[in-house]
């Protein structure tokens, strides 16, 4: 079992949709995400943002430490399996993979 | 002087079942209507009846300026407080203002720990939005919608579109909910704890055993007309209207004129539409007052004459005021003759060297789409190209000009002229394809060749079924009637004050937005500027106006006058005109019923003068809504400042 979290600062919803104009970014994250989740069989993909799931920050110690030294900037944060594996940017699809890879299984074609 | 043929015809019974408690739960009784119909005294009537009938009740008001401490004679507030004189009866007024501020302070709470003061104060400013307002308000209901210790709880709720919004609000969380997604308004994990009560409040809602619904409107056909589309929209969200109290028709005896003999015709006409028409269990009627409905007495009468099908009892001989009748003028009237306001309502309308915007806002019912309408026919009269669009989804410009008004401009059949009408679903229709082709092109451009476009899209797909992307799709196209090019003038007959606002306000709020966004990704986003660039000129006092259309009596003045509080709070806009539109004719109505509603007006005038820094117009009530270009020109020679627009020379600019 694979868990990767991914913890963002405040936003509205998760593709910036709410906004004047979609986030590219969050369109291809949310979309990387949702793939990643069936390209993988045991992979647990969690989101964490700081308005909607502000108790995720508090009680997971090294996130509170990461935004409290560096402040948002530092989001997004992307954990697999307990370890950061990026600091202030989305991953594309391709990095996701290669990061969850060692640790999922893929799923059989 | 008998007003035997409407109290007869009130089905007193049947209404009294309809807000009496059925059973041994506690009935919850719903007023909608919107501002100014006399929601509040009716729902003050309801529940003073309900406690005189030995019910334990509590009134609950959400509206945002209260009057019941006015109707009762005693101040209320925020807690829950026992009339004086009345056994069993309490009530409590909630602000929405402080309710969402609350809201937020709870939200905004556990993150103080994590971040500055700055990223504090930006995260506040993203949650200054309409959502968080929904939610805290809707959270009132759900809180007092379980109080067992009451037989009957009386909601004089916010006004009708609001409400309604409300009401459907809970039954998309419950789908977001149940999606695990999170939502626009708050996270779904931290809303689960408050699922379980939201569908006890919706289930509430349908039962209509234990909930009534009951709409209040004047007998007027666009009162009517709202009322039929709000109550569409409960209906789709099974909720049953079970009670219309039309009030404020003209009482017989006082109508000894054609004018008013007409007016009076026009409104039983109504009257009758609506009983026939209808689908209500039971309607009810309450004549207009000489004065406003204040003490024990009326609102005795009035639960009387609704409930139990009494007669309803109305002073028609006496001048009540003579403070007030004195102040009107020096005919006991409104001095339409004084002019003096307009030069100054002339500047404002004018347009210079740029195209000038004007705004005519304020609630349904105050004929602000007739006045907006007005304008623009005297400004292309006076040779200004001029364009009125309206953004009201209850839009009646065909109506009022005879043509058909389209999406896209077009002409009226005046030279100079054009309309349009912003159509909800086209437009949300044009922002999506908008959208997806934007994601659509975005994909085209990566080299991510593993990723599942059509899987994206779909997932945009599903989040512009959001009610934020509705709201998004409405001020595009409202924003891009400021690049229409050709026009001297741009005269927009706004949606009701509430959802203006809301459109207003949204750019700052997604500028916060976006800001925010930007502190990681430092993306400019392409319509930022687009947006900043529509703000400064509505900011602007010589490109834009805003002139605020309202009936000079409480409720309507004071909507308005907290609208334009927000307004320029929140946006930075003032307000440049005022219209008191509906003010009655001297030459009509020559008695002492007449003479007492005239000082009462003239004392909301006193009242609006002291109220707005701003050029007043003033606009007579009218035997019928003007119709078609002739009748506009005409109505636009009554009304302050629109006949001297010609006379103030010819158009500065020349479109290309």
């Amino acid at each position: 079992m694979t868990e990767l979290t991914l913890y963002e600062e405040a936003m509205c919803c998760s593709t910036g949709v709410c906004g004047p104009d979609p986030d590219d970014e969050l369109v291809a994250v949310s979309a990387a995400l949702d793939q990643l989740e069936d390209a993988f069989d045991d992979l647990e993909v969690n989101r964490a943002n700081m308005q909607h799931n502000i108790d995720q920050f508090l009680e997971t110690q090294r996130i509170y430490d990461r935004v409290q030294e560096n402040g948002p900037s530092v989001l997004p944060i992307t954990v697999v399996d307990e370890e950061i594996v990026a600091e202030g940017e989305y991953l594309s699809y391709d990095e996701l993979t290669a990061a969850v890879g060692q640790g999922a299984t893929p799923q059989e074609a | 002087m008998t007003q035997t043929e409407q109290s007869a015809e009130s089905t007193g019974t049947s209404a009294r079942e309809i807000v009496e408690p059925s059973g041994d739960d506690t009935e919850f009784v719903f007023f909608s209507g919107k501002g100014g119909v006399g929601k509040s005294t009716v729902s003050c009537a309801t529940a003073t009846w309900l406690a005189d009938e030995e019910y334990e009740t509590l009134l609950v008001t959400t509206d945002p300026a209260p009057n019941l401490s006015d109707i009762f004679g005693q101040s209320i507030g925020h807690e829950v407080t026992a009339i004086d004189g009345i056994e069993n009866l309490s009530a409590i007024e909630i602000d929405p203002d402080t309710a969402a501020e609350e809201y937020r302070q709870e939200t905004i709470e556990p993150m103080r720990e994590l971040l500055g003061d700055e990223e504090i104060q930006t995260v506040e400013e993203q949650l200054n939005s309409p959502c968080v307002e929904e939610i805290a308000a809707f959270d009132n209901f759900v809180d007092f919608m379980d109080s067992p210790e009451y037989d009957v709880v009386v909601f004089d709720t916010a006004p009708t579109g609001h409400t309604i919004r409300l009401m459907e609000l809970p039954s998309d969380w419950n789908a977001e909910l149940e999606k695990g997604g999170s939502t626009c308004i708050g996270p779904a994990a931290s809303m689960e704890d408050r699922k379980r009560d939201y569908e006890r409040a919706i289930d509430t809602l349908q039962d209509d055993e234990r909930t009534s619904f009951a709409f209040v409107g004047k007998p007027e056909d666009s009162s009517i007309d709202e009322i039929e589309r709000s109550a569409g929209d409960l209906a789709d969200l099974g909720i049953e209207s079970q009670l219309l109290i039309l009030n404020g028709y003209l009482p017989e005896p006082v109508c000894e004129d054609p004018f008013f003999e007409g007016k009076r015709a026009d409104e039983q006409a109504v009257i009758e539409r609506a009983r026939e028409e209808f689908d209500a269990d039971a309607t009810a009627t309450y004549p207009l007052q000489p004065g406003e409905i204040a003490g024990l007495d009326l609102l005795e009468d009035v639960g009387s004459v609704l409930y139990d099908g009494a007669e309803a009892t109305v002073d028609v001989e006496t001048a009540t005021d003579g403070d007030g009748a004195g102040r009107a003028g020096p005919d006991g009237a409104t001095d339409f003759g004084s002019m003096a306001g307009a030069d100054a309502v002339v500047d404002q309308l004018t347009p210079g060297e740029e195209t000038r915007y004007l705004f005519f806002t304020g609630k349904g019912g105050v004929g602000k789409s007739t006045v907006a309408s007005t304008a623009a026919t005297k400004l292309a009269e006076a040779g200004h190209e001029t364009l009125v669009v309206t953004t009201d989804p209850a839009a009646h410009l065909e109506d009022i000009f005879g043509e058909p008004v389209g999406h896209e401009p077009t002409s009226v059949g005046q030279e100079s002229l054009d309309a349009a009408r912003i159509d909800q679903e086209k437009a949300l229709a044009e922002y999506r394809e908008g959208v997806i082709d934007h994601v659509t092109e975005m994909y085209e451009e990566r080299e991510d060749a593993q990723i599942d476009v059509d899987a994206a899209i779909a997932n945009v797909e599903e989040e512009l079924e959001s009610p934020c992307a509705e709201e998004m799709a409405a001020l595009e196209k409202f924003v891009s009637y400021f690049d229409e090019d050709g026009y001297d003038v741009v005269v927009f007959d706004t949606a009701p004050t509430g959802h203006t606002l809301r459109l207003l306000e949204l750019p700052s709020d997604w500028k916060g937005f976006m800001d925010l966004g930007s502190l990681t990704k430092g993306a400019a986003p392409a319509k930022g500027d687009q947006y900043d660039a529509v703000i400064e000129t509505m900011k602007d006092p010589e490109r834009s106006t805003f002139a605020f259309v309202m009936s000079p009596e409480y409720t309507p003045m004071m909507e308005a006058y907290r609208a334009a509080a927000d307004l320029e709070d929140q946006v930075g806009i003032e307000t440049s005109l005022v219209v008191a539109n509906y003010l009655l004719p001297e030459e009509y109505g020559d008695n002492a019923f007449f003479a007492n509603r005239r000082a009462q007006q003239a004392r909301y005038l006193e009242a609006i003068r002291d109220r707005f820094d701003a050029p007043l117009m003033l606009a007579p009530l009218r035997r019928d809504e003007p119709i078609g270009l002739d009748e506009l020109s005409a109505f636009g020679e009554e009304i302050t400042g629109l006949g001297d627009i010609a006379a103030a020379g010819a158009p500065e600019v020349t479109p290309s």
